[in-house]
């Protein structure tokens, strides 16, 4: 579905990945994992548009989408949500929800997804009417994702959503991504989050570097000496 | 003060409200959607008045045709002005978008006012009124004119309100003001919204030119007032804040009509000034200004 070949981007003079490759298929749920600064964002932004790409190619759905602006890549069904989340803040709760419904004009649809949402995440129902800007760490992580869903996303990406949350919120972040995997969602995630994420994850890639240095299912690199003595821990 | 001359004052400060309101609507949306320091904003409104002037004179239309056909015509060159000027523009900018808009809108009112005096010549264009009538409100007469030019800036002001809160393209508008990445993210084209937005904005300056056509007639350099006015308007609001700015209209139109009335011509600006230097003083943010960068929130 999304097949990322050889890609290279940066930001000015600074070359930040070298020669990326990944494969996400329909339906999988693939999380891409290293340390701080690994170019795990970088690559992202660069499937999204967000940043040019210097080499490689990003293919979505067969379509080459690479050198596209992001508001025709999200049309197509690949939504990305940032680790800033980029909430509309003094809009209410309701309001960015149908602006994640931005591309699509089918009202009954669009209701349909609404009602989707808020049975998935009904604190934004009781909240509807508060803005975006005054909510909590974990109801903004859910709104992000909740506007992300209102686009009918064939594949979404996910940056770091257990960023900043209080431990118990991320469980609850993750069975919110866990759902979305069961209604039929593809998903790449990027993580921090080591053990955690490669429990929901079928399949990972480990980035060190700019460079994917690893890759496999999760139960393979749970049980890869280097990859559970560098980001878990054990010996 | 006699209750009669009291009655004059709000009359004519609310009157004058109404125009400013209008006016800074146009100016604030430009400033919270496109982060442009809008200063060719009075050129639009002369434009309106020459419109209309031509519509209602020249081809003898009746005066709403008229007045539609000249904010139509200002919404046209608002969209052509963006396409022309500030979408290369914004293409070419990076982190000096701000000061590089200013400068552009500076030249584009000098232009703009140069290019009206080649064509249209120095001579005032105005006729005596729309409607041939008066209306007493609060004992008081006054020109059907100034009460329908009131109408309709409400009349926009309030359109504008519905389609930003109610309509897709609305929340797109609100949306690009508050996050331009989030705004891309969900599929927003942005430079299709600034266009319209421009466009808007010129429309309601250009309404602004055409509906007052009979109290100031259109003039090379009519723009220059307006666009001082509205200026005052949104600083006193707080820049973007395009609800504070129908608000502080109202203010602003107040305090001119009551601080004319006290000071007279000469010291009234003065007053005014001093009003705007006290406010950032103590209160930079203007009257209704937030911390959240926004267009019509709460």
């Amino acid at each position: 579905m999304l097949s990322v070949t050889n890609l290279q981007a940066g930001y000015g003079q600074l070359q930040v990945l070298w020669d990326v490759s990944l494969d996400v298929a329909q339906g999988e749920f693939v999380a891409l994992i290293g340390p701080n600064g690994a170019g795990k964002t970088t690559t992202l932004r660069a499937i999204a548009g967000l940043i040019p790409g210097r080499g490689g190619q990003v293919t979505f759905l067969g379509q080459l989408t690479t050198g596209r602006p992001p508001y025709l890549i999200s049309r197509t069904g690949l939504i990305f949500i940032t680790e800033e989340l980029n909430l509309f803040e003094a809009m209410t709760v309701r309001d960015n929800l149908l602006l994640g419904a931005y591309s699509s004009t089918d009202s009954k649809k669009n209701r349909l997804n609404l009602e989707q949402v808020f049975e998935l995440f009904p604190i934004l129902e009781a909240r509807q009417k508060q803005l975006a800007g005054t909510l909590s760490g974990g109801e903004r992580r859910m709104l992000a994702i909740g506007r992300g869903m209102m686009a009918e996303p064939r594949l979404l990406m996910v940056d770091e959503p257990s960023l900043g949350l209080a431990p118990k919120v991320v469980i609850d972040v993750f069975n919110a991504l866990k759902a979305l995997h069961g209604l039929g969602v593809t998903l790449l995630l990027v993580e921090q989050n080591v053990n955690h994420t490669l429990q929901i994850a079928d399949k990972a890639y480990v980035m060190e570097q700019g460079r994917i240095v690893l890759q496999g299912s999760s139960d393979e690199l749970l049980k890869n000496k280097y990859l559970s003595e560098t980001y878990l821990g054990r010996r | 003060m006699d209750p009669n001359t009291a009655a004059n004052l709000l009359l004519t400060g609310l009157l004058r409200g109404g125009l400013y309101a209008l006016m800074a609507v146009g100016l604030a949306l430009v400033f919270g959607v496109m982060n442009i320091c809008h200063f060719a904003h009075g050129e639009y409104y002369v434009l309106g008045a020459y419109a209309a002037y031509f519509a209602f004179v020249t081809y003898g239309l009746d005066p709403i045709s008229s007045i539609i056909i000249a904010s139509l015509l200002s919404f046209v060159a608002g969209v052509i002005t963006d396409r022309l000027l500030f979408a290369p523009l914004r293409k070419r900018s990076k982190g000096d978008w701000v000061i590089n808009a200013f400068l552009l809108t500076a030249g584009l009112s000098v232009v703009l006012q140069n290019v009206y005096r080649q064509v249209f010549g120095m001579r005032y264009r105005g006729i005596t009124s729309y409607w041939d009538a008066s209306v007493q409100i609060l004992g008081l007469t006054v020109s059907a004119d100034r009460v329908i030019a009131f109408g309709i800036a409400l009349l926009a002001i309030a359109a504008m309100w519905i389609f930003l809160q109610k309509t897709r393209t609305g929340r797109a508008i609100r949306g690009v003001s508050q996050d331009e990445q989030g705004a891309l993210l969900v599929g927003i084209n942005l430079s299709s919204i600034h266009t319209l937005t421009f466009g808007l904005g010129s429309m309601l300056a250009g309404l602004g030119g055409a509906s007052l056509l009979s109290l100031s007639p259109a003039y090379p350099y009519g723009g220059t007032k307006p666009l001082i006015a509205s200026w005052f308007v949104v600083t006193i609001a707080g820049l973007g804040n395009v609800q504070g700015a129908v608000i502080a209209g109202f203010i602003v139109g107040l305090f001119e009509s009551v601080s004319y009335f006290f000071l007279g011509q000469g010291w009234q600006e003065v007053a005014s000034l001093a009003l705007l230097i006290l406010l950032l003083l103590f209160k930079p943010t203007g009257l209704f200004g937030t911390q959240i960068k926004s267009v019509w929130e709460r």
